[in-house]
């Protein structure tokens, strides 16, 4: 039997389902990639390192944040540029802000009505309009947030090498922090309504990959960790997961001792839940799940979790910055060199990693970028091999609805698999 | 350093499409129909809590309306989506076909009034794509800097053009790794949201006449007139280069009031005058980089055109 999807709709990109069983047997299961390729990495080759972060965040038009910071950073790392105290609270702050309204919008609009059984989202937003309005706001104050420090949320314009071309509103950023009280009561009541969804009884063991820190939730920064023990340096990354690419395939997968694995909220969550704000981590507590959490349709769970915490943290952040000087992140003069470079942050979906190596005279000799979809693709696909048997003796359609479903609780971004 | 192709083998020649050979290729799309989906997004949302005011619309006599995606960030999409009311408010006048990031059912087919086009053409299914939302479209438009002026996937072309991919990948086969051309090679473009990514409340404010079935104007007036407006101090007078001067306005200056330099995403306007914006730079920066930035959102190959070149 053949199970085919041709285009999956509600995610990032374009893509497919094709898998195929033989008496019961699931024998492949298979995203099909139908995204065209831009070849950010090489046409980085060759420019200079300050167009890169202009380029690289147009990866994506959802997690621009995430590129561009990554690519900053791993500049940084290259050149030995020291950013200020206040430089690095700024750009966690945009990373929050880009989890919040990215998740916002993953598991509201793009997957809840899955889990509800509803066939779209105007029936979902019929059924659920003081849902929706909860959404829809935070995901207002994500989006604020990285247009208040970035100029912009579509492909933000003040982050760079060494720092911001311009400190942000203050009086703006004051708003914000007022503001964030009543998302984050908003947050949770949304976070209620969530946990009363039912979530499907799925199980498979996997290898959570993450970023982690002393004495805060990895966010911008730390090592490579997992549930199993690994704990690296970013810079032994590549030493540790390979990318390989398949003949005929447009997204490069990343394998770790030869190895599926999952990155993303899920996966931080079974990593690093004991740094949790306070808010969050009662919101988790009371989901009572056993860890490792193995089940991949607790993703939009995992979610919310942050939602909250990325709240509380980009606030408590803010009121920091507020009372120090903000003018700090504006940046100083910095020494071009030349060398290798590399650096993760933690994307909406999980780890990016960025691998970069500049000339004398600041221009690109190579790069290299991992995106979270391109690491958890393999665990998608081996996680559907072991649903499929669940699902098979459904209906063609519900059979088909449940694959969407599985695939789209995954949140891929397509364009940045493949970029 | 990567050696740059000799301008002359690289340029993408803007062109209008070959009539007999588009209509061709358009009769073999609709053997092979793209499965397309259909929107029945016509409900209001709620803007804050306690109005709860949604209605659906079923109204036959609405415009018919595709949001095509192409390969892209996908960033233009999220413009309107980040419009987050006024979108739906927006949305509730017309029939939205094809709008992936909120529908899951099919689109049965048949004319469209309007087309919004994002992203470049670069595989077969995107060519196809692109060329049955022509044959079905009264008005179609190209959405942002991919779409109308090739984006940074463009780059490549001024660059190692088809060798670009080696940086990249191993396996070829299979892989498709056309030059990049804006959509207006391929197909007649009515209009342009100009920009990386559009301009949210630009759309809002042409739109409405595209709905009305008819194709506006964007006013021939440079980035720095909204610039000075704004208040923004000149970069040009900090000797910090910017291409302000010679591209076109409509942005609400974005990149200056950032304290980033426009880089002419959204395209040379009509009466930019390229060769005093060169000469008012030579002293803040070389030829070469002066190229080299026009390289990022495909203004090169515009400019070349534009200086006879």
């Amino acid at each position: 039997m053949l199970l085919k999807i041709n285009h999956i709709a509600k995610m990032e990109g374009h893509a497919g389902f094709m898998a195929s069983v033989l008496e019961g047997d699931v024998k492949a299961a298979k995203l099909e990639i139908q995204e065209g390729i831009r070849l950010i990495e090489g046409v980085l080759v060759g420019r200079h390192y300050k167009d890169m972060p202009v380029v690289a965040q147009r990866i994506c038009g959802i997690c621009p944040v995430v590129h561009n910071l990554t690519a900053i950073k791993s500049l940084e790392s290259v050149m030995g540029v020291a950013v200020t105290p206040e430089t690095e609270k700024l750009r966690t702050v945009m990373e929050y802000a880009q989890i919040i309204h990215s998740h916002a919008l993953h598991l509201f609009f793009l997957s809840l009505a899955d889990f509800l059984d509803i066939d779209n989202d105007i029936k979902l937003v019929k059924k659920y309009p003081k849902e929706t309005q909860a959404a829809i706001r935070i995901r207002e104050f994500g989006m604020e947030i990285v247009k208040t420090i970035g100029g912009r949320v579509v492909h933000p314009l003040t982050s760079e090498v060494g720092g911001f071309k311009k400190a942000p509103d203050a009086g703006a950023m004051r708003k914000l922090v007022i503001d964030s009280k009543e998302i984050l009561r908003t947050a949770l009541e949304l976070g209620e309504f969530f946990k009363k969804i039912k979530i499907p009884e799925f199980y498979r063991e996997t290898e959570y990959v993450s970023l982690q820190k002393n004495g805060e939730y990895a966010i911008y920064d730390g090592d490579i960790v997992s549930n199993r023990g690994l704990h690296i340096p970013v810079e032994k990354f590549e030493n540790n997961f390979h990318e390989l690419q398949r003949q005929q395939e447009v997204v490069k997968r990343i394998e770790h001792n030869g190895e599926s694995y999952m990155v993303g909220a899920i996966a931080r969550i079974n990593n690093n839940r004991n740094k949790l704000k306070p808010a969050a981590f009662a919101y988790l507590a009371d989901l009572k799940w056993k860890f490792p959490y193995y089940n991949p349709f607790g993703n939009i769970l995992a979610q919310m979790t942050e939602v909250i915490h990325s709240i509380e943290s980009s606030t408590q952040l803010m009121k920091e910055l507020l009372n120090s000087d903000l003018n700090e992140v504006v940046t100083k003069n910095y020494e071009v060199k030349e060398g290798l470079g590399a650096a993760a942050v933690e994307a909406p979906r999980g780890t990016l990693y960025y691998h970069v190596d500049v000339d004398a005279k600041g221009y690109i000799k190579n790069v290299n970028i991992i995106t979270p979809t391109a690491q958890f693709l393999s665990n998608l696909e081996d996680d559907i091999m072991e649903y499929i048997p669940n699902i098979i003796k459904l209906s063609d359609k519900e059979r088909e609805k449940k694959l969407r479903a599985f695939i789209r609780a995954y949140d891929p971004c397509i364009s940045c698999a493949v970029h | 350093m990567v050696k740059k192709i000799n301008s002359k083998t690289k340029k993408t020649v803007k062109k209008k499409p070959d009539k007999k050979v588009a209509v061709k290729k358009n009769t073999s799309v609709k053997k092979k129909a793209v499965k397309r989906r259909k929107s029945t997004l016509a409900a209001k949302l709620p803007e804050r809590a306690g109005e709860t005011r949604i209605e659906v619309k079923n109204n036959p006599a609405k415009p018919k309306v595709a949001i095509v995606s192409l390969t892209s960030c996908e960033g233009c999409q999220f413009v309107l989506l980040d419009l987050g009311q006024r979108f739906l408010d927006l949305a509730g006048q017309m029939e939205l076909v094809d709008f992936r990031l909120l529908e899951d059912e099919e689109d049965a087919g048949g004319g469209l009034d309007l087309v919004l086009v994002e992203g470049n053409p670069v595989t077969e299914e995107n060519v196809k794509t692109l060329m049955d939302a022509r044959q079905r479209a009264k008005i179609l438009v190209a959405m942002g800097n991919c779409a109308a002026m090739g984006g940074v996937p463009e780059i490549k072309n001024y660059q190692e053009g088809a060798n670009t991919i080696k940086h990249v990948y191993k396996y070829l086969q299979g892989i498709s790794n056309p030059e990049i051309k804006e959509i207006g090679n391929l197909v007649k473009v009515d209009f342009t949201f100009p920009g990386c990514p559009i301009d949210g409340e630009e759309f809002l404010k042409y739109i409405p006449e595209l709905l009305a079935g008819r194709v506006p104007v964007i006013p021939d007036t440079p980035v720095c007139v909204e610039c000075r407006k704004l208040g923004n101090r000149c970069l040009l007078l900090d000797k910090k280069p910017c291409f302000g001067p010679m591209i076109l306005g409509g942005c609400n200056a974005v990149c200056p009031s950032s304290a980033m330099m426009c880089q002419g995403c959204r395209g040379l306007r009509p009466t930019g005058n390229t060769k005093a914006m060169r000469a008012a730079l030579k002293n803040m920066m070389t030829d070469e980089e002066f190229e080299n930035i026009t390289e990022i959102y495909g203004l090169r190959d515009d400019l070349e055109e534009r200086e006879g070149k």
